[in-house]
């Protein structure tokens, strides 16, 4: 960038600004491994105390159950978007539909209006269907969810790649399913490896879609299981703890997110070129 | 040149459809139609039975229904008859037992189950279970308190055997008052919301919330995208990275940690007790630091979103404009009003209109950290439509209510919507596919 | 002349013939149970089910009969997941078969066909159930039928700080009396306020310290309103009643004591942690919370000497219109309309055994609660219990309930919401009155009378 004028009145500018969020996520990964005296911020002890509940299920309840229900949750998830928006947003892109255009308004207005306003409406698609209470049945929902956003991120990934290489493969008499599966599908797995991603972050991070569409269920979710556990009336009420189990929970999408940062940068804005 | 529609296109949209249709589309029409009944937990939302209890016969009784018909249907009692006997036979009643109460009970009358039951308890063959002792005495009850028929039919016909002399118009009333579901009640729920003081406050909040948050989320973005602009790529990417955190931590997770840093004896809390500042939990102690709570949580989110979308369009600029401005001795702040702003004209604009929508019906981090409190002062409409539909302590839940609300949320959502499209020239997304078959 | 009831006869028959067959083969029953707003102390509401489970085993097996019964549990710590869960459950058809939950919940939940009368399952003539306080079966009614079997019950008096009394020069004699006072209406709302403020202006307490009632809604607050002269329910017809001069002045009563700085203005929705460390280390001088919230303390806030540290009596009365009371708000056992007749008669039976004193005893000694029964009061455990003792004998027979009306959900929403906004001081006494008004006739029309 330009070279003019000097950083550090930004850096203290942005270091204010920047500071709640800086001392939250210092003191969420300092708090985990230390102990300070009450009423004072400087950890004075050095403890793997407060992670004892990776290996003593009698603290917060067994951890590696909703782990994995987690991992199952989200990946599942992440398949049914990848596989659903991948096909329908070449559709969109590059076939000829009838009311394409409403489609794609549709998917516009779906994708700006998160509809957790309509839960009581999908608690009885749910129940008409016999999920309720089960966790395909909140994948399910999950997954239409992020549909509106996901089809407009591939759309706008297969709008990138050149009509050549269609027109090359459908004059060399392949089919327009196989022109897709050898020749675009290849073209756009940059897209769906970051919706992937995208979409396994939001997954393993939803809590109200679990929390009331599966109350009773035999399975636990990370997020119900951390929602419970730092709950301020139970007796383990110690926010070292809560935050161990948070920070616990949070590891796979930090790692993700650290390996994967530019791709990421670019979806956050996504669904946004126009 | 007409154009055929693509086979494989419909293939390759129906998963999607199915998906968004059952997802979006049904809880769409299905709130809608709700918002118009006064379902709740307790007229239940599949359909309900008929039943006639006291208190709805008292209601009927100053309603104006006949009392003598009234007294009738609250009657009950079990009397032992040869044809009480004979159903109670058809039941299944075990035959030795029904000898025995025919034997001891013929011709006996009972004014409540207890004595009877207690009548029953004296002979030798009675069922040792309790339960298959009360069924043995349903046949010889004669009353339709309390009890659920499955149709209309069925109530008519148990109030005419009660009360045989009842007009077949007042049978009618009963019948129809006696239905435990729920009912349409065209815009009664608009009406009371209406009609309710506090409907005011929830839109203000709303707005305020909506605004404040919205402001917060513009500014501090633009100001991020600025000044990252002006970074060396490290210390930017420092700080983007910082602002992206928020966005994909968990929820539940985030709204602990600002609990540890707005609650009693948190970080704020300590800090401000060593200043000998007033020390108290902000996220709940006081109407202002509520407020600023919930503006940071939500802000804190949202300013990432800005902040990329304007970063992105800042390196569209020509790097030689800048260049050239600072040879001819623009200030930074010059730079900015002249040359980077004019720039960021569409993205602010898309930014603000995509957030409004997004933080109109958002509720997840409120419901988390000040649940709406202290009191209902930070109570927005989304989440005063969860808690009403879905969240209270009384185990009573106003679907119906609750579905109203949400529609004037989706009613709004999709006005906005709609305009926006316009606004952001729709046409040029939707190119049309240049190879048909 | 026999009235036709389909669906009642066909679970006769389906039932009858069952039971013919109950001596031939071993019989699996798997009993769900969940339980709401149940804590780390009340575990027993659950865990007395398991026990009831395997006595009915037991005596199957001495009968001959080969009985299977797994007991699941789920238990909530709040209520609004609680309610949530078993009403969307119970639409969706997979309701628990045993619910534990408020008695209110009896109105709308058997109006929708939620539930069973347990009254057509269990013999009350019989042992335990015929030992239970009658008065505890009306709390447990709706419209003429016994809906559910009281589970636990308890009072919510209040409660004051000896050492903050004493600082602003009240006599131990002064502070054993003070229930007595308070009992025949002598000492009242208005007087605490008084003294609160002189703990605060003495420097006893922090300001804001001096009075801290419940900080989120409950059935507390309708203790305040009969304090006042309220009546929740009219006698003589039974509809809901709202006094409005009684619920002026509980409105201005909690105004009153916003102004005086006794308590925040934004004193609702603050914490329980804030709550409880405050009463049980003796930095507030007035408050008001459950019986059972004392074995909190002692578990959980470092309470060592409850009788030694803290006084309690009935909630005062406001004024003369009013008296000292207190609300109880028994939990319930329920029989769901889930499973087959079959699975709610077992179910019957295992709530029947789990009401057994001892039982009982264990839950309400351990949780901080009253007896349900003389025979309960009478079990060593429950009788060495100081507490558990006065809470059953000195308070309990004060006590009254919120009604059952499957309209008081609105009612009860309203009048919190209305009284959040006066003591915030976002609306005017009379103006939230009024609204108050408004709203529940709106909402009850008839239904309830407004004097």
């Amino acid at each position: 960038m330009t070279r003019n004028f000097s950083a550090w009145p930004i850096y203290a500018l942005l270091g204010i600004l920047s500071a709640p969020l800086a001392v939250m996520y210092l003191f969420l990964v300092i708090d985990t491994f230390t102990n300070a005296p009450p009423g004072s911020l400087i950890p004075n002890e050095f403890t793997f105390h407060h992670w004892r509940f990776l290996w003593d299920a009698s603290v917060t309840g067994d951890v590696w159950g909703p782990t994995a229900t987690t991992f199952l949750f989200a990946t599942t998830m992440v398949v049914i978007v990848l596989a659903v928006s991948s096909t329908a947003g070449y559709a969109i892109s590059r076939l000829n539909l009838p009311f394409r255009r409403f489609f794609l308004s549709g998917i516009m207005v779906m994708h700006a209006f998160p509809s957790v306003t309509l839960i009581i409406g999908v608690f009885l698609v749910l129940q008409f269907a016999g999920l309720y209470n089960t966790l395909i049945g909140v994948i399910l929902v999950k997954a239409s969810l992020m549909l509106p956003f996901g089809v407009w991120i591939m759309k706008g990934f297969y709008d990138q790649v050149p009509w050549e290489i269609e027109m090359a493969g459908v004059q060399d008499g392949a089919s327009r399913f196989t022109v897709w599966r050898r020749l675009i599908l290849p073209q756009v797995t940059p897209g769906l490896l970051s919706l992937g991603i995208f979409a396994f972050i939001d997954g393993w991070s939803e809590f109200m879609l679990p929390r009331i569409l599966a109350p009773s269920a035999n399975f636990q979710v990370l997020s119900t299981y951390l929602n419970v556990v730092s709950d301020p009336n139970s007796t383990t009420y110690n926010f070292n703890l809560f935050k161990s189990v948070g920070l616990f929970y949070t590891l796979p999408i930090l790692v993700l997110f650290a390996v994967f940062q530019n791709r990421l940068m670019n979806i956050f804005g996504g669904g946004t070129k126009g | 040149m007409r154009t055929r529609t693509s086979l494989l296109g419909l293939g390759f949209v129906s998963p999607a459809l199915a998906l968004l249709f059952a997802f979006f589309l049904m809880p769409v029409v299905l709130t809608t139609v709700f918002a118009f009944t006064n379902m709740s937990t307790a007229t239940g939302i599949t359909g309900g039975s008929h039943v006639i209890t006291g208190n709805l016969l008292r209601d009927l009784g100053n309603a104006g229904i006949d009392n003598d018909v009234i007294t009738a249907l609250g009657e009950a009692s079990f009397s032992v008859t040869s044809e009480t006997l004979a159903a109670a036979a058809d039941a299944g009643v075990e035959p030795r037992f029904l000898g025995e109460i025919e034997a001891r009970l013929m011709g006996q009358n009972f004014e409540d189950a207890r004595s009877f039951e207690s009548a029953l308890k004296s002979l030798p063959s009675r069922p040792t279970r309790i339960r298959e002792l009360k069924l043995a005495t349903e046949p010889f009850e004669r009353s339709i308190l309390n009890t659920r028929y499955a149709s209309r039919a069925d109530m008519e016909a148990a109030i005419t055997s009660m009360a045989p002399d009842a007009p077949a118009e007042t049978i009618s009333t009963i019948a129809e008052a006696s239905y435990t579901g729920w009912r349409w009640i065209d815009g009664g729920n608009f009406q009371t919301l209406l009609d309710r003081p506090e409907t005011i406050r929830i839109v203000l909040n709303t707005v305020f919330y909506v605004a404040a948050t919205l402001a917060f989320n513009v500014f501090v973005g633009l100001f991020l995208a600025i000044t990252t602009f002006y970074l060396p790529k490290t210390g930017a990417g420092f700080f983007s990275v910082l602002w992206l955190l928020p966005r994909i931590t968990p929820v539940v997770l985030y709204a602990v940690m600002w609990k540890w840093f707005t609650w009693d004896n948190g970080f704020l809390y300590v800090i401000a007790e060593q200043l000998g500042l007033p020390a108290f939990n902000y996220m709940k102690g006081s109407v202002p630091t509520a407020w600023a709570t919930i503006i940071l949580v939500n802000g804190f989110v949202g300013a990432s979103f800005g902040m990329i979308l304007f970063s992105g369009a800042l390196r569209a600029i020509p790097i030689q404009q800048l260049w050239a401005s600072e040879v001819d001795g623009a200030s930074r702040w010059q730079q900015i009003r002249q040359i980077i702003l004019p720039q960021l004209r569409w993205p602010i604009l898309f930014v603000t209109s995509y957030q409004t929508l997004s933080l109109l019906s958002s509720y997840e981090q409120i419901w988390l950290t000040t649940n709406g409190g202290p009191g209902s002062t930070t109570t927005v409409w989304a989440l005063e439509a969860f808690n009403t539909a879905l969240n209270n302590y009384t185990g009573n839940l106003e679907y119906g209510m609750g579905a109203a609300m949400a529609l004037i949320l989706v009613a709004v959502g999709l006005v906005l919507s709609i305009l926006y499209l316009r606004m952001f020239r729709f046409d040029e997304l939707v190119n049309k596919p240049r190879i048909e078959f | 002349m026999t009235i036709l009831k389909t669906t009642k006869l066909l679970a006769t028959t389906a039932m009858l013939l069952s039971g013919t067959m109950l001596a031939a083969q071993a019989e699996d029953y798997t009993i769900t149970v969940w339980a709401g707003g149940t804590g780390d102390t009340s575990n027993y509401r659950y865990d007395n089910i398991v026990m009831a489970a395997d006595i009915l085993e037991r005596e199957a097996a001495i009968r001959g009969e080969e009985l299977n019964i797994t007991v699941e549990t789920q238990a909530w710590s709040g209520w609004d997941d609680f309610k949530q869960a078993v009403t969307l459950a119970a639409e969706a058809g997979n309701a628990p078969n045993i619910i534990i939950s408020g008695h209110e919940d009896i109105g709308p939940w058997s109006q929708s066909g939620l539930l069973r009368p347990v009254e057509d399952y269990v013999d009350f003539d019989a042992w335990p159930l015929n030992a239970i306080y009658p008065n505890l079966y009306d709390i447990t009614s709706y419209d003429g039928v016994v809906w559910g079997i009281p589970q636990d019950a308890e009072s919510r008096p209040f409660f004051y700080s000896r050492a903050n009394l004493k600082a602003i020069g009240w006599t131990d004699a002064d502070i054993e009396a003070l229930p007595g006072k308070v009992a025949s209406g002598e000492y009242t709302l208005y007087n605490m306020i008084d003294d609160a403020k002189k703990m605060q202006d003495a420097g006893v307490v922090e300001a804001g310290k001096g009075f801290v009632p419940r900080p989120s809604n409950g059935p507390d607050y309708w203790q305040f309103y009969i304090s006042f002269g309220g009546e929740m329910v009219d006698a003589e017809t039974g509809k809901l009643v709202l006094d409005k001069q009684a619920m002026t002045d509980m409105f201005q009563f909690f105004v009153d004591a916003a102004d005086a700085g006794v308590v925040p203005a934004t004193h609702l929705g603050s914490t329980w942690d804030a709550f409880h460390e405050a009463v049980a280390n003796d930095q507030a001088g007035f408050w008001h919370a459950g019986t059972w919230t004392v074995s909190e303390w002692q578990t959980k806030w470092g309470l060592e000497d409850f009788f030694g540290q803290m006084q309690y009596s009935l909630i005062p009365a406001g004024n003369e219109n009013g008296k000292a009371n207190t609300i109880s708000h028994p939990l319930v056992y329920l029989l769901s309309n889930a499973g087959t007749d079959d699975d709610a008669a077992i179910s019957a039976e295992l709530i029947s055994i789990a009401s057994e004193p001892r039982f009982n005893a264990l839950h309400a000694v351990k949780s901080g609660k009253v007896a349900l029964s003389d025979a309960q009061a009478s079990i060593p455990l429950f009788a060495n219990d100081r507490w558990a003792g006065i809470a059953t004998t000195e308070l309990l027979p004060h006590a009254t309930a919120i009604p059952n009306d499957v309209e008081f959900g609105p009612y009860w929403t309203a009048m919190f919401k209305n009284l959040e906004a006066s003591w915030t001081g976002t609306v005017s006494v009379e103006d939230a009155v009024n609204a108050l008004e408004a709203e529940v006739t709106s909402a009850l029309g008839d239904k309830i009378i407004v004097r």
